[in-house]
């Protein structure tokens, strides 16, 4: 059994899921590269708007004055070809890029899965193995074809013994399907042959999938859906189908009338073919298209973006695509990478090292949307590329007493956030560098671990800790006419005479460099009001460092 | 009927048609402070404790050393929303920062932002919001409609939130307690530790929650 998924005027759609404002409006694609820009393809609510092939772009407009005027994009198409076979994909490992817009996947001597859920969700093998019953490769369909609804990709699905018989059922679920740019209706439509075998009798059966606005369809009795399909589903070359239609045939159930060897005696090889073609060909070895090594998705915009909506909305379609890549590779994400091309030539690139690897499009999402919304672009982005690192899930158990992060992306959502308010590289654990210099910390980000208490110091601490002042504030100094003792400090938050008065401490370092030496002297002074302070001389000014507390 | 029975009626009723996470009643703390954990048995979870250090030296940091000790030895992650970036983390052990979140903030009103995202935060057992030296003009132009707001992010969580201030300044505190004796210079020859189970926090205020 084969089973094709199939979106009819594939190039129009993969650039019409780019952008959000595309859902519900007439829309049509003009060919970019000729003189005269025709339609090349048109949603069935802009045909209903009298919108037709071929038409130039004041004709289509003067017709429908509300048309999305879209010329083709190789980076949309390229993108939206990823994102059908990263659905594929979860059907069978075996799967074909038969043409744009159509992959074929082989389901023999293949469990089928029971669904693919939604992007982001977790698709699964059933719980009973291999699914073989055309009731559940049906239901198996109508899941890829969800998915690749909510990719912004309205596809149908046939399911038939050969690979062309399941491109026809595709394409005849197309014919009978409401448009894709419609609404999407409350209930999918399972079309199948009524036999008793195929499990679905009444035809259409109807069963509750409130999101699929497409159909699926299943060939069992293959001479009863041929017969009436028109003779031009068979692509037959132009000389033949001008000779069949003056002979009056019609249909593939016409031609199919005909004596075989006859027509092979008239129309040599290519009518052979035709009659292969004609009666569902032959069951043939697909071309097995190889599972994405490289996560990453990339794409140009024909507008430049200057808000965020629509930049989320791209970022949302990447990531859904990626997630199903990721699930049918058994990999979840540890690091995301974000480039944004900018109208001026300049790039942003921001990293995201995701506290917990994950293949959950929600939470990858908010890690980009909370970065992306306190970010300010000097100009209108033109592209944007997002890469993502895989690796293996994890399935190490924490230990009984470990402490780990109780929701890890919301504490990496949370310091992005105060990130974001605070400026970034303000938040973090504090590490204390490897330096006598004072005051040399950096800051890291804190361990998805904390780890076990070390032992006690074997000097305790002493005094009281310190309070700094950052800048140090500037001091004057009164000192005793002889042995030059400070007595009274002035600073610009307090003053008071020195009651107690303990060193100089000198210290310096980086003496072997000329930029980064450093030198000074401190003392620990009581003022007579309280409080205990330090007093600290740079060159020839004073300042108070911090206030010990 | 009268008005406390009324309260407590429609405490009940609110329970029942808005339940949330059971946490036992009068959760807390400890701090290790003598002082402290005896007046009060610590610093109650879901609840904002204001220390008020009313003189210089009087012990704020003293204690926030030993809040980075206690939560240590329970591995809880503690943030540090440092209003005026006055922490020093040279004047404690490394191992004692290893649990530490530090926010470096440049006002009072970024302080309080953040504070505002950190406590909602799951992950958390401790938030010390310091505003020890935020100008009093900006103390007194929070609103305390910000305190209360801050309250109700405190309530459903599970930890336990410290404001530590020049003067006594939270409305919505649970908890206040006053610290006012100055250090000596002769306190830079004792141990730490010493120093702060010598900590006297006055309790200047404790609002009891009512039972049910």
């Amino acid at each position: 059994m084969f089973a094709v998924l199939h979106i009819a005027d594939f190039a129009l759609h993969a650039v019409l899921r780019t952008g959000p404002d595309a859902t519900d409006r007439p829309a049509a694609l003009f060919a970019a590269q000729q003189k005269k820009s025709l339609v090349l393809a048109a949603t069935a609510s802009a045909r209903a708007g009298g919108i037709e092939l071929g038409m130039t772009a004041p004709q289509a407009a003067a017709r429908c004055p509300g048309l999305l005027i879209r010329t083709p994009c190789a980076a949309a198409e390229t993108e939206a070809r990823a994102a059908l076979l990263a659905v594929a994909f979860t059907l069978s490992p075996l799967v074909e890029e038969t043409a744009p817009g159509v992959c074929t996947a082989d389901l023999k001597g293949h469990g089928v899965s029971s669904g693919v859920g939604p992007p982001g969700g977790r698709a699964g093998r059933p719980p009973d193995g291999p699914a073989t019953n055309p009731a559940a490769l049906l239901r198996s369909a109508a899941a890829a074809v969800s998915a690749l609804a909510q990719l912004g990709l309205p596809a149908t699905a046939g399911l038939g013994r050969t690979p062309l018989l399941a491109l026809y059922a595709a394409q005849a679920a197309a014919a009978r399907t409401p448009a894709p740019a419609t609404p999407a209706p409350p209930a999918l439509f399972l079309l199948g042959e009524p036999t008793e075998a195929s499990g679905c009798d009444a035809a259409p059966e109807t069963i509750p999938f409130p999101t699929v606005p497409t159909a699926v369809r299943l060939i069992t009795d293959e001479a009863s859906f041929l017969a009436p399909l028109p003779l031009a589903v068979a692509a037959p070359p132009p000389e033949l189908a001008a000779v069949f239609t003056s002979w009056g045939v019609r249909t593939l159930g016409d031609l199919t009338a005909l004596p075989r060897d006859e027509l092979i005696r008239r129309f040599g090889h290519a009518g052979l073919a035709l009659w292969q073609r004609a009666t569902g060909g032959e069951v043939r070895p697909l071309h097995p298209a190889v599972p994405p090594q490289r996560f990453a998705a990339a794409l140009e915009f024909e507008d430049a973006l200057e808000t965020l909506e629509p930049l989320l909305f791209i970022l949302r379609r990447l990531l859904d695509r990626l997630t199903l890549e990721l699930h049918a590779a058994q990999l979840v994400a540890a690091e995301l990478e974000l480039t944004l091309q900018l109208a001026d030539d300049a790039r942003h690139t921001r990293a995201f090292r995701l506290p917990e690897p994950t293949a959950d499009g929600e939470l990858l999402f908010r890690a980009l949307h909370t970065h992306l919304e306190t970010l300010q672009t000097a100009a209108a982005i033109t592209a944007v590329d997002l890469r993502i690192a895989p690796a293996r899930p994890l399935v190490r158990q924490h230990g009984l007493f470990d402490t780990g992060l109780r929701d890890p992306h919301g504490f990496a959502e949370t310091l992005a956030r105060v990130a974001a308010l605070v400026a970034e590289g303000r938040v973090g654990t504090p590490r204390l560098a490897d330096t006598h210099r004072p005051d040399t910390v950096h800051l890291a980000p804190p361990p998805a671990v904390v780890p076990p208490p070390a032992p006690p110091p074997v000097h305790p601490e002493l005094g009281p800790p310190l309070r700094r002042f950052r800048p140090p504030l500037p001091a004057n100094l009164e000192f005793t006419p002889h042995e030059r003792q400070p007595t009274y400090v002035w600073t610009a938050e307090f003053h008071g005479a020195i009651r107690h008065l303990r060193g100089p401490w000198r210290s310096n370092g980086d003496w072997w460099e000329q930029d980064r030496r450093w030198s000074r002297m401190e003392w620990d002074i009581a003022l007579a009001d309280g409080g205990l302070y330090r007093l600290l001389r740079l060159g020839e000014a004073y300042y108070i460092e911090g206030e010990y507390d | 009927m009268p008005p406390a029975a009324t309260l407590a009626t429609l405490r009940h009723l609110l329970a029942e048609r808005f339940p949330t996470v059971p946490r036992p009643a009068g959760a807390t703390l400890g701090t290790g402070v003598p002082a402290l954990d005896e007046a009060t048995g610590g610093l109650p979870v879901g609840a904002i404790t204001e220390l008020v250090c009313a003189t210089p030296s009087c012990g704020g940091h003293l204690l926030l050393g030993q809040l980075l000790i206690a939560t240590r030895a329970t591995r809880a992650r503690v943030a540090l929303i440092d209003s005026h970036d006055s922490f020093d983390p040279g004047s404690f052990a490394p191992d004692l920062l290893a649990h530490l979140v530090w926010v470096r903030c440049a006002n009072t009103t970024m302080a309080l932002s953040a504070a505002d995202l950190l406590v909602r935060d799951a992950n958390l057992g401790l938030v010390v919001l310091d505003l020890r030296r935020a100008p009093a003009a900006d103390l007194r132009r929070i609103p305390s409609t910000t305190w209360y707001r801050l309250q109700r992010a405190v309530e459903p969580a599970a930890l336990a939130c410290v404001v530590e201030t020049p003067r006594a300044c939270v409305p919505s505190a649970q908890l206040r307690f006053e610290l006012t004796a100055a250090a000596d210079v002769s306190d830079f020859d004792r141990p730490r530790r010493e120093l702060t189970a010598g900590l006297a926090p006055t309790l200047r205020r404790q609002r009891l929650q009512a039972a049910g």
